[in-house]
This record gives structure tokens, sequence and C-alpha cells, in this order.
């Protein structure tokens, strides 16, 4: 989509990804993602516990279940968020691009240029639409053009439209739905392979929040987007796969959101999504 | 349980399909009876009844469709209402079917001897009876053993139609050697018509009546096990 200066590895320094591993890489099998046998412990409580899971490329993702069931620490584990909660101890594998995140020689910033992220609350910086766009690219050091980029990524996040003729207003000045959509292009403009979203419409109106539930879709064709959300019928409508996590950060059901919703297999998830145990 | 307003209203719906399969049944087992013995008043009482079929059915799609529109069920109360919201049209249908049933023990002179139209006539109402009963109970297997049943009605029914012609064919032909004619009498011929397509028809309803009650079996089967296998 773009040109980058940066070569594609995470890795900063002249350790390579272990030419003997016997998988597949991950790119090859269409998984994104992949989470194996993921421990998540904050001190002594665990937030998760021994998932194992396949995220599947350009598809939408959801990450559902009751609060305190470990879905957003799972989220925030993809791109090693959890790095700067001190007490976070992570056991287990979370691959991308046939690597395990949490190797050493994984640089977490370059980690991140690859897998973005959209918060709940929309959280532009006090600076320009324009700025805020173009700030992970200065970071990155991008060496193309980035007025190209930022109008690029503006229609991506279907924003351009709206701000074209003013780029140098504040990102402060948009309302919510718009600002969210302005932290999308932000996070889609190094041009990631993943994008996480955390509940990232439940601060919009529905009209806001419908346009950012197209917006996911569209952002599907190039993009993995993994996705966590308290809205089921948000995830049934827009989501490909959805995991349902419950009480004590366990994965229960991984399946088609499909089966999911017309006929999962677990009872415990059945009884989650009716609303017969919140 | 949270949401129990929202399962009390499921449990409704589930018991209000069940009423109207009721309904239909009574006024189904009217038809038959006003079929065999041509009462008129019984006929009378089931075709002025089917508004009441009707306006059952709008309830529950007006409840089915609210219950999509502002609670969103999802899995098995998904299938529950979408299952019970083609439940009611297959019902509704065999309301029809019983208002066409009770009219042919009326003017147009009843059933024809050559058909068994009581054996018929229970046969397909057991069907639908027990198909709403496995609705109620949620009993997978016995929506299996309808479905299995509706081969055998459909063969009786053929037989049925068979021993229909065959008999006022002959009767005609036997008339038209009494008569010492070659050819049969026109009016009368076209009166043996009239009575084999009106037998005809009154099979073909009660074929029909067991098709809804197969119809509602797989609806209840894939409400309970999300299996499709009897819906197409």
């Amino acid at each position: 989509m773009s040109n980058t200066t940066s070569d594609d590895s995470l890795i900063t320094t002249e350790v390579q990804a272990d030419s003997n591993d016997d998988r597949a890489p991950l790119g090859e099998t269409g998984t994104a993602v992949a989470a194996r046998n993921l421990d998540v412990y904050y001190g002594d409580e665990q937030a998760i516990d021994d998932v194992t899971m396949e995220i599947p490329e350009k598809r939408v993702t959801a990450l559902i279940g009751p609060s305190g069931c470990g879905k957003s620490t799972f989220l925030r584990c993809i791109n090693r968020m959890n790095d700067m909660i001190e007490i976070c101890r992570v056991e287990g594998d979370v691959e991308f691009g046939g690597k395990n995140v949490y190797e050493d020689d994984v640089d977490p910033v370059a980690l991140r240029r690859k897998i973005g992220m959209v918060f709940q609350k929309p959280n532009p910086f006090p600076k320009s639409i324009r700025d805020n766009v173009a700030y992970g690219l200065k970071i990155q050091g991008y060496e193309g053009d980035v007025d190209e980029r930022v109008e690029e990524s503006l229609k991506a996040a279907a924003l351009w439209d709206e701000v074209n003729d003013q780029l140098d207003s504040s990102g402060l000045e948009l309302s919510g739905g718009q600002q969210q959509r302005l932290c999308i292009a932000r996070a889609i403009a190094p041009d990631p392979e993943v994008v996480l979203m955390d509940e990232p419409t439940s601060a919009l109106d529905p009209v806001a929040a419908s346009k950012i539930e197209d917006l996911i879709d569209d952002l599907a064709e190039e993009y993995t987007v993994i996705i966590v959300t308290h809205n089921m019928q948000q995830a049934a409508r827009i989501s490909d796969r959805t995991a349902v996590f419950l009480t004590g950060g366990r994965l229960v059901e991984y399946d088609d959101t499909t089966k999911i919703f017309e006929d999962p297999e677990e009872q415990r998830v059945e009884d989650y999504i009716t609303g017969k145990f919140g | 349980m949270p949401r129990e307003n929202y399962q009390e209203r499921l449990e409704q719906l589930r018991s209000d399909v069940v009423a109207m399969g009721d309904l239909v049944l009574d006024r189904y087992e009217t038809a038959l009876r006003a079929a065999e013995t041509g009462d008129d008043d019984l006929a009378a009482e089931v075709i002025d009844g089917d508004h009441e079929i009707n306006a059952r059915y709008l309830e529950l799609e007006e409840e089915c469709t609210e219950l999509l529109a502002l609670q969103q069920p999802v899995a098995g109360d998904l299938r529950l209402v979408t299952a019970s919201f083609k439940i009611i049209t297959d019902l509704e249908r065999v309301g029809d079917l019983a208002t066409n049933i009770a009219e042919y023990g009326g003017d147009d002179g009843g059933i024809h001897p050559a058909v068994d139209f009581r054996e018929l006539g229970d046969a397909a109402g057991e069907m639908v009876a027990d198909a709403v009963a496995a609705y109620e109970a949620s009993d997978a297997e016995a929506c299996r053993e309808i479905d299995a049943r509706d081969d055998d009605l459909d063969e009786r029914c053929r037989r049925a139609s068979e021993a229909v012609v065959r008999s006022l064919l002959e009767a005609d032909r036997a008339r038209t050697e009494a008569d010492g004619t070659e050819e049969p009498d026109p009016d009368r011929l076209a009166d043996t018509l009239d009575e084999i397509s009106h037998a005809l028809l009154a099979i073909r309803d009660l074929e029909r009546v067991g098709d809804h009650g197969v119809n509602i079996a797989a609806r209840t089967l894939y409400m309970i096990e999300s299996d499709d296998e009897l819906i197409y």
C-alpha cells in the first residue's frame, strides 16, 4: 500500500526468526496472529488462562465476553501493550509473521507499527488533522510523500471527504465519531498488517458507530481486524470469527460468527449471548 | 436470571403457538366431521371461524417481528423465534385447508365412498398434532418420526386417488352399457368428471395437511438441534 523506509522485520538485532521452525510461516497458512498456550498474570492474578487460537488474516475477528474475562488483556498482548504494565507477566507464545512477539529480539515499537491499535475513547493528539495522521509516519522516518499518505489514510478511514479542506485544523475540533475515524487513519497510516480495536464505538452515538462499523468492514479488505466489543449485536454484524471469553480468562468457544450466534457448541456460550448469564 | 421479561415472552410465544395449533386442529376435526356428515352448520362453523385463526396468526407474526426487532435474539432463542414464525404460517394454511375440507360435505355432494376419508384425515391431522406436540416438548426424535410417516400418507393418498378415478369411470361405463349406447351421455360425463376432480381435491388437501405437519416437524427439529435435514 505504501513505501516505508524500514524493512518489514520486527527484529532490531541481526538475529532472525528460527529457520528450523518446522511450522509453516503463518502468512502462508492465512493466519495473521496465533496465540499458543498463552497465560497472562497481573501479579498473582491470572487474567488469561491457556489460550490457543489462530486469527485469520484480512478478516474481522471479534473478542466478546463479560467484564473482566480477559478479552482486552488478550488484545493488548498481541502488540505487547501489556509491556507497559509492570506487574504483567506473559507466558506462552503470540505468533505474528511466524515469530513469537515476546522473544527478546523483537522491538515492541516496530511490532506496533505492524499491529496498530484503536482505543475505546477517541484520543487524537492536540495537533492538526494532518499531523495526527502523519505522526506515526514521522516516527518511523517515512521517506515517501507524507501528504499523499495522509490523504490515502484519511480516505481509507472514510474521513477524507469531511476534512479535506481543514487538514490544518485541530483534530480535537472534530466530532467524537470523526475523532475516532481520525484515530483509525492514524493507526493505518504506517501501513500495519493488523489493526486492534478495543471497544472502538462504545463512546459514540449510533450513527457514528454505524460509520465505524462500515469502515471496519472495508478495512478488512486490506488489514486483519481484531476487535473487542461488549456489543454482541455489533460482533454479530461485523465479524467473520468470534471468540468468546468467559470468567477466568478462558477462551470457551471460537468459531465462525454465524455458528456462534446461531448454534454455539457450549451451553455457557449460549447462556451468555442470550443474556441468561452475565 | 437476566432479561427475565424477555425469557417470559419467549415462553409465552411458544405456548401461544401451541394454543394456535390446538385451535387449528380443533377446526380441522370439525371440518372432517362436516365433510363426512354433510352437516352445513359444522361447515359454516369452520368457514366462519377461519378469521379467528387468521387473527391469531397476525398477532403471533407481530410478536415474532417485535422480538426480532427489539430483543435481537440469538442462538437457541433465535431458532425458537424463526421456527415459530414459520410454524404459524403452516398452521394458518392448515386452517385454510380445513375450510376447503368442510365445504366438501355440503352442496358438493360429499366425499366419494372410494376414499377412506376419515382414515386419511386422521393420519394427516395426527401428523400436525404430533408436530405441535414435538414443538412444545422440544422432541427431536418425534420430528424425524413424523417425517418418516409422510411417505406412507402420500402413498395412501395416491392409492385413494386411483381408486376414485377407477370407481367413477367404471360406474360411468356400466351406466353407458346399461343405456345401450356406445358414447356416454355428455351431461353425465361432465358430472362424473366433476365428481372425480372434487374427490381428488379432497385427497390433495388431506395430503397437504400432512405436508404442513412435516414442515412443522422440520422447523421444530431446526429449532432444537439447528439441524435443517428435514427442511429441504
